[in-house]
C-alpha cells in the first residue's frame, strides 16, 4: 500500500461531524472505495478519506461532505472503536477473581479491574459484586495502542443497570440522534417520558414505561432507515 | 474426450450463448440481502448466483490467529450442496481451502487492516448456484460487501478470468466454455492502478494469446467496477 | 463466542413486556412475522424455495441422485434431510464442524417431513432392488433472525412440492414432478419472559427459554413434536398451542398451495 495516512479513520464520535454541516456550505456526493476526490493541496482531511500521491482517496462508502476545506465522508456504517472519556454501555462477559471482562461492542472486551469497580469486593468475590451478563454504564478509562481498553465505574452516574432496555444504533447516527446542542434528544425524551441515556458506543439505555421505549425504538428505526436511504438510494 | 472437437465459436465469432469474444455475461449486484451482517452483496453473473457476508471487526478467536500489529481477515468460500448440477456433500473441501486462501490474500492488499489490530473481520463468500468463474464472482462480491460494511479499503477489487476456446482467445468463460476449453485466466485487479492482487493461471496460451487474454480481462474488470460503484451508491445495479 | 452472552437485562426486559401482553416489535403474542415464499430460485436444483420471515431468510433445494434400495425394502427409494447453519448467517454461528442446536434442527425438520408420509417411498422405485430414486433436501441458512425451525420447514416441503425428478438427465424416460400428497407444515412457540409465542425473533430466541416445535398435515394429523431447552410447561399451554399450530398451520399450508398453481 503506498498511501500515507494523515487523519483519524476509525472513529465518528465527534458529534458536531458527524451531524454533518447544517449551515455551512455542503457539497455532497456518494462515493465509493478507491474513487479520487480531488486534489489534497489546500485541503484537510477528515474520516474516511486518505492522501496518496498528492489526491485525496475515499477509503469508505458514503456520502462526502466538503466543510470548508476538510474533506470527509459519512458513512454507511462505523465500527465503534473506543476512544478515553467515551461513555459506553457494556455487558460483563466473564471475570476472573479481581477483573471483568466487558463487552462495549468494540473489536475487543475491555476491562474493568476491581479496583475500578462500584465497591469493594473480597478478592475472589467478582461476582456477587456484578454478575455475568449483567449491564453497567461506564466510561473509558485508557485505551491501549492495540485498542483494548480499561473501562472505570468510578465517576458520576456510572452504575449497574438494573431496569429499563438497552438498543443499538450505528456510531456514526449519534449526532444525528442528539441533534444541535442535545435539542433532538430532549425532544425524544419529552414525548416518550423515558430517561434516555445514550452511550458513545452506539447503545442506549431507555428506562420508562414500554410506550415510551417503544417510541424511542421507533425513532432509532426511522433515524436506521432515513441514514440508509440517504446513503444508498432507499435500499438496506 | 477431443476438447478441440467441441465447437464453442463459430465461424462468425459467435459463442453458443450468443457472446461475442470481448462480452461479459450479465452481472447484477444487490447489497444488504443478508439483513442482520455488517454489510452483504449478491452477485449473479450469468447463471452464478453468489451471496458475500461481513462481519466484523471483532476480537480474533482463537488467540493463536491474532495478530498484534493488524486485523486478519478471516475469509471463507464455500459452495452450497445444491449449486451445481451435481449435488456437493458439505464438509471440508481443498478446493474451496485454496480459494478461501488466495481471496483472503487479495482482499488484505486493499483492505486497511492496520486500523484493527488484534481483531478479525469475517468474510463468507457462498456459492448458491454455480457456472464458472465462481471464485472471481466471490472475490468481487466480498470487496463490494467489504464496501458496504464500512470496513475501509484503499480501493475495491474487482476479478473476472478469460481464456481460450477453439484456439480464440474470450472474454469470461461461461460453464461449457470452462470444460472444454483449453486455458483460464482468472484474475483480480485494482481498478484505480491496474495492479493485480489475484493471479492464477491453467492451460495453454502462447505469449500473444497470454496478453490478449490479459487485456480482456483488464477491460472487463473497468466495466464491471463501474457497475459495483453504482451499486453501492444505490444498492443495487442495474436500477 | 460460541455461547452467546444473554444479557440479563434482555431477559428482565422481556419479562416486563410478556407481562402486559407486549412483544419487542410490537407483535401480539402468536402473531407471526411476514412470510414471502418463492419457487423455482435455483438454477441447478430439481426444486427450490426461497423463504423470508422477517430478517431470517433461508433457502431449500431438492437434488435427486440414485442408490441401491436397502436390503429390506427393495422397492423403495430415500429421503434425506440436511441442515446448514453456516458462518455466513450470523455473527454468532463460527465456523466448525455442526453444532448439536444445528443437528437438532436438521433432524426435527426432516422427521417433520418424512413422518406426514407426504412422499411415498415405493413411487421412487427405479429397478426394485437395484436401483431407486433419492431425495435429497438441503437447507441452507443465509440471514439468522430468529425461527430457524419454521423457515427451514416450510421452505422444504414448498421445494418438495414444486420438484420435478430429473428422468431425462439419467437417460431413465422423461421428466415429472415428485409426488407429495400432502403439506406438514411447522410452527414453534417459545417461552420468552414467562408465556409461549409464535415466531420469536433473533432477541426474543437469545433472551428465552424453552421451545416446542409442532408439525401438522393437512387434516391436522400431529406428525412431529420436539421439545428443546431447558424449561417445563403444563397440559393447558400446551394445548393452547396446539390450537394456535393448526390455525397458523392452515394459514401458511394456503400459501404454500397458492404457489402451485392447482396441484
Amino acid at each position: 500500500m503506498k498511501g500515507v495516512l494523515v487523519a483519524r479513520l476509525d472513529n465518528m464520535t465527534e458529534k458536531k461531524n458527524a451531524a454533518g454541516p447544517q449551515d455551512k456550505q455542503r457539497v455532497t456526493r456518494l462515493v465509493a472505495p478507491g474513487e479520487d476526490l480531488g486534489n489534497l493541496e489546500g485541503h484537510e482531511l477528515g474520516h474516511g478519506v486518505i492522501a496518496i500521491d498528492g489526491r485525496i482517496r475515499a477509503t469508505k462508502n458514503g456520502r462526502m461532505n466538503v466543510n470548508g476545506n476538510t474533506v470527509s465522508i459519512e458513512p454507511r456504517r462505523t465500527a465503534y472503536v473506543p476512544r478515553p472519556g467515551d461513555l459506553v454501555i457494556g455487558y460483563v462477559e466473564g471475570c476472573t477473581n479481581n477483573i471483568w471482562f466487558v463487552d462495549i461492542g468494540a473489536p475487543f472486551n475491555a476491562i474493568l479491574p476491581m479496583s475500578l469497580g462500584p465497591s469493594k469486593a473480597d478478592f475472589g468475590g467478582t461476582r456477587s459484586v456484578i454478575d455475568i451478563g449483567e449491564a453497567i454504564l461506564c466510561r473509558v478509562q485508557e485505551v491501549e495502542e492495540t485498542h483494548s481498553s480499561v473501562v472505570t465505574m468510578k465517576g458520576m452516574g456510572l452504575r449497574k443497570i438494573r431496569s429499563g432496555a438497552v438498543e443499538n444504533i450505528d456510531p456514526h447516527l449519534l449526532g444525528r440522534l442528539i441533534g444541535k446542542q442535545g435539542k433532538a434528544l430532549r425532544e425524544l425524551k419529552e414525548e416518550s417520558e423515558c430517561r434516555v441515556i445514550v452511550g458513545d458506543n452506539g447503545r442506549l439505555w431507555i428506562d420508562g414505561d414500554f410506550n415510551g421505549t417503544l417510541e424511542v425504538r421507533n425513532r432509532l428505526r426511522s433515524l436506521t432507515a432515513e441514514a440508509k436511504a440517504v446513503t444508498l438510494g432507499g435500499v438496506a | 474426450m477431443g476438447y478441440g472437437d467441441v465447437e464453442m465459436i463459430d465461424a462468425n465469432g459467435i459463442r453458443k450463448d450468443g457472446r461475442k469474444a470481448g462480452d461479459v455475461r450479465p452481472i447484477s449486484i444487490e447489497l444488504g440481502v443478508v439483513p442482520v451482517a455488517d454489510g452483504s452483496c449478491r452477485m449473479r453473473w450469468g447463471t452464478n448466483d453468489v451471496i458475500a457476508a461481513i462481519y466484523g471487526p471483532m476480537e480474533a478467536h482463537p488467540r493463536k490467529i491474532q495478530r498484534q500489529d493488524r486485523a486478519v481477515l478471516d475469509v471463507r468460500y464455500n459452495m452450497a450442496p445444491f449449486s451445481t448440477s451435481d449435488r456437493i456433500r458439505p464438509g471440508f473441501n481443498r478446493r474451496s481451502r485454496e480459494i478461501s486462501k488466495v481471496t483472503a490474500e487479495a482482499l488484505e492488499s486493499v483492505v486497511m487492516l492496520e486500523l484493527y489490530p488484534r481483531s478479525k473481520i469475517r468474510v463468507e463468500i457462498e456459492i448458491i448456484c454455480a457456472e464458472a468463474g465462481t471464485r472471481c464472482v466471490g472475490l468481487t462480491a466480498a470487496s463490494v460487501a467489504l464496501a458496504h460494511a464500512g470496513i475501509p479499503m484503499t480501493d475495491l477489487v474487482v476479478s473476472v478470468a478469460s481464456g481460450k476456446i477453439n484456439d480464440v482467445v474470450v472474454c469470461d468463460l461461461n460453464k461449457a466454455e470452462d470444460n472444454y476449453g483449453e486455458a483460464d485466466l482468472p484474475m483480480g485487479v485494482l481498478p484505480n492502478t491496474g495492479e493485480l492482487v489475484f493471479l492464477q493461471m491453467d492451460g495453454d496460451l502462447s505469449p500473444e494469446e497470454f496478453q490478449e487474454a490479459w487485456d480482456y480481462n483488464m477491460n472487463a474488470a473497468m466495466v464491471i467496477h463501474e457497475y459495483c460503484v453504482e451499486a453501492l451508491k444505490t444498492g443495487r445495479y442495474p436500477q | 463466542m460460541s455461547i452467546p452472552l444473554v444479557p440479563q437485562l434482555l431477559r428482565s426486559h422481556l419479562r416486563e413486556l410478556a407481562q402486559n401482553d407486549q412483544r419487542l416489535d410490537s407483535r401480539t403474542q402468536f402473531e407471526g412475522r411476514d412470510v414471502e415464499i418463492e419457487v423455482g430460485i435455483l438454477a441447478n436444483a430439481e426444486g427450490s424455495a426461497r423463504v423470508r420471515m422477517g430478517d431470517t431468510i433461508v433457502l431449500a433445494g431438492v437434488k435427486f441422485q440414485t442408490m441401491t434400495p436397502y436390503p429390506d425394502r427393495p422397492n423403495e427409494g430415500g429421503l434425506m434431510c440436511m441442515a446448514e447453519v453456516r458462518p455466513v448467517s450470523g455473527r454468532q454461528h463460527e465456523a466448525g464442524p455442526p453444532s448439536a442446536e444445528s443437528i437438532e434442527l436438521s433432524r426435527v425438520v426432516d422427521r417433520g417431513i418424512r413422518e406426514s408420509g407426504c412422499i411415498d417411498t415405493s413411487d421412487l422405485c427405479i429397478i426394485p432392488g437395484e436401483k431407486a430414486w433419492q431425495v435429497i433436501l438441503d437447507l441452507f441458512a443465509v440471514s439468522d433472525d430468529g425461527n430457524l425451525f419454521d423457515a427451514f420447514a416450510l421452505a422444504g416441503i414448498t421445494a418438495l412440492r414444486n420438484a420435478t425428478i430429473p428422468q431425462e438427465k439419467f437417460e431413465l424416460g422423461e421428466d415429472r414432478p415428485l409426488v407429495v400428497s400432502k403439506t406438514p407444515i411447522m410452527c414453534s412457540y417459545q417461552r420468552v419472559g414467562g408465556r409461549f409465542i409464535f415466531d420469536a425473533n433473533g432477541r426474543e430466541e437469545l433472551g428465552g427459554d424453552e421451545r416446542i416445535h409442532i408439525t401438522l398435515g393437512d387434516d391436522n394429523h400431529v406428525h412431529s413434536l420436539q421439545k428443546g431447552l431447558k424449561g417445563a410447561f403444563t397440559a393447558a399451554e400446551f394445548t393452547e398451542l396446539m390450537e394456535e399450530a393448526r390455525k397458523k398451520g392452515d394459514e401458511l399450508r394456503n400459501m404454500v398451495h397458492a404457489l402451485e398453481g392447482g396441484n
